[in-house]
């Protein structure tokens, strides 16, 4: 804010975010941060975004009347370092692995790292320094030590620790998909955490029931899932419908109708969106030549709101990542067909139907929201 | 008798006060701004870098204070058009800002970066297409890896491994607004003066003097003055007349993230968009285009053309080979 009853400047905000020093004086760098309290800052990586007294963040430098990494065009934290731990360009003795790769060195003559980036390395750490016995903190962390985050300042591709599915990376499948994972036997991450109970049924794998992958993604004009946007009227607008993108040939398999509904249906649930045929969808075909017919599922809608509409992710199962615990169904299977869903007890029976189908256990949910099938649903369940 | 027709006096282009057509040096000062006005201004929208983000459509109703509307300009409704991902429709009494999104399809020429090593000098060209699928794996791998041009690679599809004639499809975010004709019809026909001549060489309408006789609506030869059907008054851009009274630009030029849509004096807007039309054809893309540019044809200059190009090809991210 510049004044008492002004409206706020957001170039006074963004200084007061690169922070400044005992003087008032805009900080260039983190670097100058101290812990006594006589500098202040918004976010230390963020320092240095108003550095010199100039709004970093602002610059339009063409590509073209500068270097390869485009430095003078915007700002990136921390230090407007291009590439994090970019000491890495470098062999252990500071030099580039490749003379055309280039990117950050060690200068001898100097005795700093220099480049085309700011080195995201102590500017004056020699790539042959040893840690000594006892040393702390950064001092820890030897020349040769690119990850500089990381408490043994190395990356890992062999984690024996910290990670419930390593100790290697691989590719899983979703635990819903259409095909087959192509890299590796086992079809899907075994330490998924999977939640049981009649509302949270899994559409079982490459299931014809449930024969198209489905994804969702964000628009430009909602927020998340829409309940900061979808009350904006300059913003529903733009963004009216609840709606699912699908190539013309998944429209033609099922008879879909552009602008008008289409009922999607996993395990969980059944809803309903307008269609938008576009040939920006497309369908895939796998090496063994099945072709594969992908849904696109923007999420920004729900019940309340100017611009309201069925919730996306009522369609997906909750599966969890074991590791962040965050969803992993971010990828889903579902069925579409036309027409809007039906409502009230015949959408539970239309849901039951597509079950009984695919062979999933029954969603019909007992007394208290307890599983009439599994007694263990819930703590003091007597079924 | 002359063999000359019906066309008005008006055409005879000896009395610039009554041409209906072609350039005049001073639009203002032919509207009554005798003593010293602000120079015309206009826009210069340049479609090759709008991105579609639509906080120009935003930035315009908020400045304004438009009532929501839906693709139809139906005002206080909502609802899909069902045209890509524009709801907008059109412009109308509540939409003074509109961007199309047009769905482009084509079978070849991808615009993309060329694909080969990163700062290897003198890479290589082929004008060779990929070996057509045979289904086999290898055939595949090769082919990829034998992409070494953004023609090749938009010949072959990594998603069907298809090589040959498959589509490409692109987004053209076409960014549309009240041209501010140098022979505004609008202006022309309006029988109460609510429209006006600005002394920015812009046309505004008074609301409070409009009775809403809708004259103006068809004699606009681009949909763009509109009548509120519940208030009966039509509305327009106004290139935020009351914006620009206090030195600002308009909101939607503010608002813009990538310079698409340009704001200032007309005679330095068209230099640049001249300049821009160059740096595009040296770039090959060879249809692009100014509309709106000709002082010669329809209604004079506009004080707002755009740079776009029909083809594929006009994205300005589109990189020459050397």
């Amino acid at each position: 804010m510049e004044g008492e009853h002004h409206e706020p400047s957001a170039d006074a905000v963004l200084r007061e975010i690169n922070g400044f020093g005992a003087d008032g004086e805009l900080l260039n760098s983190y670097l100058q941060m101290k812990d006594d309290g006589s500098t202040s800052g918004g976010c230390w990586i963020y320092t240095g975004v108003y550095a010199d007294g100039v709004n970093q963040a602002a610059r339009r430098k063409p590509a073209k009347e500068q270097g390869a990494v485009a430095s003078e065009w915007g700002w990136a934290w921390p230090l407007n370092r291009r590439m994090l731990y970019n000491r890495a360009s470098a062999d252990p003795d500071g030099k580039p692995w490749s003379e055309r790769k280039k990117y950050v060195w060690w200068d001898e003559d100097a005795g700093e790292w220099t480049g085309l980036d700011i080195p995201d390395f102590e500017k004056n750490k020699r790539p042959d320094y040893v840690p000594p016995e006892g040393a702390r903190a950064q001092d820890a962390l030897a020349g040769n030590d690119p990850f500089v985050m990381q408490g043994d300042g190395k990356a890992w591709l062999f984690a024996p620790a910290g990670v419930v599915d390593g100790p290697l990376p691989t590719h899983y499948e979703p635990a819903e998909s259409v095909v087959e994972n192509g890299l590796y036997k086992q079809q899907a991450n075994p330490t998924l955490e999977m939640i049981e109970g009649p509302w949270n049924r899994a559409n079982p794998t490459r299931s014809d029931v449930f024969p198209f992958a489905v994804t969702t993604y964000r628009l430009t004009e909602h927020h998340t899932a829409g309940g900061m946007s979808r009350t904006l009227p300059y913003l529903a607008e733009l963004q009216p419908e609840f709606f699912v993108e699908v190539s013309p040939e998944l429209a033609q398999l099922r008879g879909l109708t552009h602008n008008d509904y289409a009922t999607l249906v996993s395990a969980r649930t059944a809803i309903e969106a307008k269609v938008l045929v576009t040939e920006r969808v497309r369908p895939i075909r796998l090496r063994d030549g099945t072709v594969v017919h992908q849904i696109g599922m923007p999420y920004h809608w729900s019940y309340s709101g100017i611009s309201t509409g069925d919730a996306a992710n009522d369609l997906l199962g909750i599966v969890m990542d074991a590791n962040t615990h965050i969803q992993e169904s971010k990828v889903s299977t579902c069925d579409i067909r036309p027409g809007r869903r039906p409502r009230g007890p015949e959408l539970l029976e239309f849901v039951e139907s597509y079950r009984r189908r695919a062979d999933v256990p029954s969603g019909r949910v007992g007394v208290n929201g307890r599983d009439p099938v599994d007694a263990k649903a819930g703590e003091g369940s007597t079924l | 008798m002359t063999s000359v027709s019906s066309a008005s006096p008006g055409l005879a282009q000896n009395d610039p006060k009554n041409r209906l057509f072609g350039p005049l040096p001073d639009v203002s000062a032919e509207a009554g701004y005798v003593e010293e006005h602000p120079k015309r201004v206009g826009f210069f929208t340049d479609t090759s870098v709008c991105i579609g983000c639509k906080a120009c459509e935003v930035a315009c109703k908020e400045w304004n204070t438009l009532p929501m509307d839906d693709a139809d300009g139906k005002r206080d409704a909502i609802g899909m058009s069902g045209m890509s991902y524009d709801n907008t429709g059109m412009l109308g009494a509540n939409s003074w800002r509109h961007v199309a999104f047009i769905e482009q399809t084509r079978v070849v020429d991808l615009p993309m970066p060329a694909v080969g090593l990163p700062g290897a000098k003198n890479r290589p060209e082929t004008t060779e297409l990929p070996p057509p699928d045979t289904g086999d794996v290898n055939t595949t791998a090769k082919a990829q890896a034998s992409v070494l041009n953004a023609e090749a690679l938009a010949e072959f599809d990594p998603q069907t491994g298809q090589s040959g004639a498959d589509k490409q499809i692109r987004w053209l975010m076409s960014s549309d607004v009240c041209k501010h004709c140098t022979h505004a019809g609008c202006l022309d026909v309006c029988p109460t003066g609510a429209l006006f001549r600005t002394e920015f060489g812009t046309v505004v309408v008074q609301q409070d003097i409009c009775n809403g006789c809708g004259y103006c609506v068809p004699s606009c030869p681009y949909g763009v003055i509109d009548q509120r059907k519940d208030d009966g008054r039509v509305f327009k851009c106004t290139m935020c007349y009351d914006r620009l009274t206090d030195g600002l630009q308009p909101a939607c030029a503010t608002a813009c993230p990538t310079q698409s849509i340009q704001f200032g004096d007309l005679d330095e807007l068209q230099a640049r968009a001249d300049a821009r039309l160059a740096t595009l054809q040296e770039q090959g893309v060879e249809t692009a285009r100014l509309y709106g540019r000709d002082e010669n044809d329809g209604v004079g200059e506009r004080a707002r053309f755009s740079c776009c190009s029909t083809s594929r090809r006009s994205t300005a991210c589109r990189r020459t080979r050397s």
